[in-house]
């Protein structure tokens, strides 16, 4: 018995990665204007790196002229297609004895994010457990379901990057739909990763062109190196047994308690909902909210049971390292290292994971 | 200077003058340091100064996580020390409260601060220990101290609408620059009240405008130019030019500017029979 339903797994197993086999192709740069427009011929808006000022947002383009691609980063994540930082869920209006409700429509466009990195990517799979949990978020369903990623591995990187620590690589295929890799200057190697990619590409018809050498060995792909700064197997345990630790306010006393960390990270997604009304209607919105607020745990009664700024860092870490982990399997973090670079303070998260990691191998010395 | 930094420090330590330094310590890259809250005498070298200093330490003036630690002494450039004056002034905190270490200063920031440009506080104007050769504070004529308003001011009234629709487009609501900023000391802010709700909290036109307004206006007459809330931004709105516009406004119709002579009466919270009432219209 036991023989053949393991016979039965890896027979599972083997079709799922046959299920999809990778297409290579070259993409070249003077093409990247026939993408964009082969993009908006077939409907899709085009959402791609663009400078602004002292900034490098991720934002409507209409031309590959508009494209940035020189940056380690760009300053908002990929988020914000998916989960806007403020959105209208439904419009209401109360009449005598009846209250009629008017639901959006049209929110869900068809995107294709271009130039976005491997983290940013890899945080869409992340965020797809908690959207399709008890309460299946209608909003981010279909805008994914609306949106191909095509994703460009990071060819540099910057001390803030720690991908490689929690399990990803500046050149990660998860989440993304087609992965370009920088084989040359003006060059990239695209790789599809799922059908929707391949279609993709097929679908641009020349844009895409036959790669010659087929087999990646091959070619010059230029390829971050992202130093791994802490390991992350032995987080969780630490976070397990430490709720109560003196080094969450020795570390924290420095935070200002805004949002910028959790507005900034491709992966927080906690919002809130008000009504902006008058007396007989008005719009339910949804926006972007986090846990490093002192408003955000307290209750009516007046009780904060978060009422320090150290349980509300400790709060942070423990989502992203202990309870996503438990509930869904995947660590709520792809160490983009957006949080630690916006921080007015300072704070920076691998160090702080850095400090768990180190703490951890220091106990089980103990032992 | 961080010598004499250090030894002050671990001086006010030891004989218990304070129970802890709020000091800039080594950042995450060379190009950036980080606030350290100093308790023990033997962590002084953990203290350091270049100029890659630009926080306003005098923030942690207002949160209850770092005034947990006693009474402290503060690192301050003299634009920093401005924020003490208004701090005492608006009786948010008392003199003794907290010993001054002042430093002199050349200028921060890397390309150097904005408000390092027509800086006229090199040598604080209020200090307990001051580190560093003291620089003397030469007067810098109006005009200078707000050039950066020079464009600004030339736009139309269309044109500075347009200007600031796009800037707050871009905020997304994380109030760092309320958070960090010194002088935003409400325990709750207006836009944490919502019976009723005189801020829409979500980050659109009509909330981003309120917000944007409303912190500014708040700041009136008040702000000290430290410029951290425009550092912080992470939509790199440039909010100084808000905070440096009312202050020139302040300034040219109350001859008042804040955190520059204790003995000065606030602007906002003293009535004269001959203020200047010109814009009651």
């Amino acid at each position: 018995m036991r023989t053949w339903r393991l016979c039965g797994e890896l027979f599972l197993f083997q079709l799922v990665l046959v299920r999809y086999s990778i297409v290579e192709k070259i993409l070249k740069k003077e093409k990247f204007n026939s993408l964009i427009t082969g993009l908006k011929d077939q409907g899709y808006k085009t959402i791609a790196p663009k400078k602004d000022n002292n900034l490098i947002m991720l934002d409507e383009v209409q031309s590959a002229d508009e494209i940035h691609l020189d940056h380690v980063q760009t300053n908002n994540s990929i988020k914000e297609f998916f989960l806007p930082k403020t959105e209208k869920i439904l419009s209401y209006r109360m009449e005598k004895n009846k209250v009629s409700i008017e639901e959006p429509e049209g929110f869900a466009v068809k995107t294709v994010i271009f130039g976005s990195r491997p983290c940013d990517a890899a945080s869409l799979p992340v965020m797809d457990k908690v959207f399709n949990w008890d309460c299946t978020d209608k909003f981010w369903i279909q805008r994914r379901e609306a949106s191909a990623i095509v994703t460009i591995a990071c060819d540099k990187c910057d001390n803030y990057c720690f991908c490689t620590s929690v399990g990803l690589a500046p050149d990660s295929k998860e989440g993304s739909d087609v992965l370009l890799t920088r084989i040359s200057d003006d060059e990239y190697l695209a790789e599809t990763v799922t059908e929707k990619g391949e279609k993709l590409v097929e679908s641009l018809g020349t844009v895409f062109t036959p790669a010659d050498n087929p087999g990646t060995e091959t070619l010059n792909r230029q390829v971050a190196t992202v130093e791994k700064k802490f390991e992350i197997e032995k987080v969780k345990p630490w976070l397990d047994e430490n709720f109560v630790h003196k080094v969450w306010a020795e570390f924290s006393t420095k935070c200002i308690g805004c949002g910028a960390c959790t507005f900034v990270c491709p992966t927080c997604h906690c919002f809130d909902i008000v009504d902006e009304c008058t007396m007989s209607k008005g719009d339910r919105v949804k926006n972007w909210d986090g846990c490093q607020f002192k408003m955000f745990t307290l209750h009516t009664s007046g009780h904060n049971p978060r009422s320090t700024q150290d349980q509300r860092w400790r709060q942070r870490i423990m989502h992203k390292f202990k309870y996503y982990v438990e509930k869904f399997d995947s660590i709520l973090c792809v160490g983009c290292g957006r949080c630690s670079r916006v921080c007015p303070a300072d704070m920076n998260i691998s160090e702080m994971l850095e400090i768990i990691a180190t703490e951890n191998s220091q106990t089980g010395d103990k032992e | 200077m961080i010598e004499a930094l250090r030894k002050k420090a671990e001086e006010l330590l030891r004989s218990n003058t304070v129970n802890v330094i709020y000091g800039y310590g080594e950042g995450s890259t060379p190009e950036r340091t980080r606030p350290v809250f100093i308790t023990k005498p033997e962590d002084v070298s953990k203290l350091t100064w270049n100029k890659y200093c630009v926080y306003n330490l005098t923030t942690y003036l207002k949160r209850r996580e770092s005034r947990k630690l006693g009474k402290p002494a503060i690192v301050v450039k003299g634009c920093d020390a401005k924020t003490i004056v208004v701090l005492i002034k608006e009786s948010q905190i008392k003199r003794e409260d907290v010993y001054i270490l002042g430093v002199t200063c050349n200028g921060v920031g890397e390309p150097m601060a904005t408000k390092c440009k027509a800086c006229d506080v090199h040598t604080p104007r209020i200090y307990d220990e001051l580190i560093g050769e003291k620089i003397e504070n030469k007067e810098i004529p109006f005009e200078e101290r707000y050039a950066e308003l020079e464009q600004y001011e030339k736009l139309s009234e269309k044109e500075k609408w347009d200007f600031w629709q796009k800037q707050f487009a871009k905020c997304i609501k994380c109030y760092a620059c309320s958070s960090i900023c010194p002088l935003c000391f409400c325990d709750r802010c207006i836009v944490d009240k919502n019976q009723p709700q005189w801020i829409d909290p979500s980050a659109h036109p009509r909330g981003n405008l309120s917000w944007n307004v409303t912190r500014a206006y708040h700041l009136a007459g008040r702000c000290i130019n430290c410029e951290e809330c425009q550092r912080v931004c992470p939509a790199d709105i440039p909010l100084n030019l808000l905070n440096k516009k009312l202050a020139k406004e302040t300034e040219k119709n109350f001859k008042y500017r804040a955190g520059y002579n204790i003995d000065d009466e606030l602007a906002m919270a003293t009535y004269k029979e001959d203020d200047n009432q010109d814009f009651f219209k």
